[in-house]
């Protein structure tokens, strides 16, 4: 059967899905559900290429990595396929291991422009129609700080902070009026005026 | 990240505005006065004016900013890169940095500290380069919620 080919290009990259429809869910035929490869292209560097499942991995660790780097925190990513370290503000390095045994790690260092046109290449796939990436392992694993920080921690703000603000306001207001108002004090202020 | 954005193209003001009206944005950001005051809501600016954006406002500055970065890609690219290999291009480098420098001169409050780091050669390297990056990220169709989240996270 005749496989499906689909490039993603961005400047000096180009990531190349190669797969088959899946046509038990009568899809078209360009369609991309069943990944048997892909390739990323890299000017000037040694290919990469492997099965589906080192694609989700390789894509989640250059999320993470590019988010911590924008993070300001400590920009190092370590998996049992792939590295990525910063050697400098400007360049980073990439070491990709092989499942395989006896074979060497694949170094390589790359600049912002290219770890910006590998992350867009990504992004390319991602919101493509026309393949379909089955999110099951990597993608859900992804803490959720990396994806959303902010967008979590407003969330959980607009949850609780309405109710505990009006909490709090009853409870002050509340408590400036029993301290203004004493009962035993008007009691005895009564018996004084009407003594028994 | 609008400072940056301007900094690489010339007429940064005309060309904001006029992605504003291709985006029809136009009931937001109806001229350029508009873009002026709402970029005033920085604290760093000479003229600032504390005038509560609104989220719509928000929204529109940063749609404007992505658009604007991925007409500018190449030239992010460029400069990245020229920053990676310092011996071959350190003058494409070199003419962004001064421009930028001369923007913050003009436009910027030179006695805050933040502005006086942003000065500062050391920081101002990482600021810039993480700010590019931070654009050069977000010229995809989701770019403007990858620009929101990066924003928010700040």
């Amino acid at each position: 059967m005749l496989q499906n080919r689909l490039s993603f290009h961005q400047s000096s990259v180009s990531l190349e899905i190669i797969g088959l429809p899946d046509h038990s869910n009568n899809e078209d035929k360009d369609q991309i559900s069943i990944i048997s490869d892909w390739k990323l292209n890299i000017i000037d560097k040694p290919l990469i290429e492997g099965k589906i499942d080192h694609l989700a991995q390789i894509m989640y660790a250059f999320y993470t990595y590019s988010n911590l780097l924008i993070t300001n925190e400590t920009p190092i990513y370590e998996s049992n396929l792939i590295d990525i370290k910063a050697d400098n503000l400007y360049i980073h390095n990439v070491v990709l291991k092989s499942s395989k045994p006896d074979v060497k790690p694949l170094i390589i260092k790359i600049g912002n422009s290219l770890l910006s046109d590998i992350i867009n290449c990504f992004d390319q796939l991602n919101e493509s129609s026309k393949v379909r990436i089955k999110k099951s392992g990597f993608f859900n694993n992804i803490p959720k700080k990396v994806r959303f920080p902010l967008t979590s921690k407003v969330k959980f703000l607009n949850i609780f902070l309405p109710p505990i603000i009006s909490i709090c306001s009853i409870v002050l207001f509340s408590s400036t009026l029993i301290y203004l108002y004493n009962p035993l004090e008007n009691k005895e202020k009564n018996e004084l005026i009407i003594p028994r | 990240m609008l400072l940056i954005l301007e900094t690489i193209d010339l007429n940064g003001i005309g060309s904001l505005y006029a992605l504003s009206n291709r985006l029809n944005l136009n009931d937001v950001l109806p001229n350029k006065i508009t873009i002026w005051k709402l970029r005033n809501n920085n604290p760093l600016r000479k003229s600032y004016i504390n005038h509560n954006i609104k989220i719509e406002e928000f929204d529109a500055l940063i749609k404007i900013t992505v658009e604007m970065s991925r007409y500018l890609y190449p030239f992010i690219k460029k400069i990245l890169q020229s920053k990676e290999d310092s011996k071959m291009n350190s003058v494409i480098w070199c003419d962004f940095h001064n421009r930028f420098r001369e923007l913050i001169y003009e436009r910027f409050n030179i006695n805050s500290i933040r502005v006086k780091k942003l000065l500062n050669q050391t920081e101002n390297d990482e600021i810039i380069i993480k700010s590019l990056l931070i654009l050069s990220l977000c010229i995809s169709n989701e770019g403007y919620k990858k620009l929101k989240n990066f924003l928010l996270d700040f």
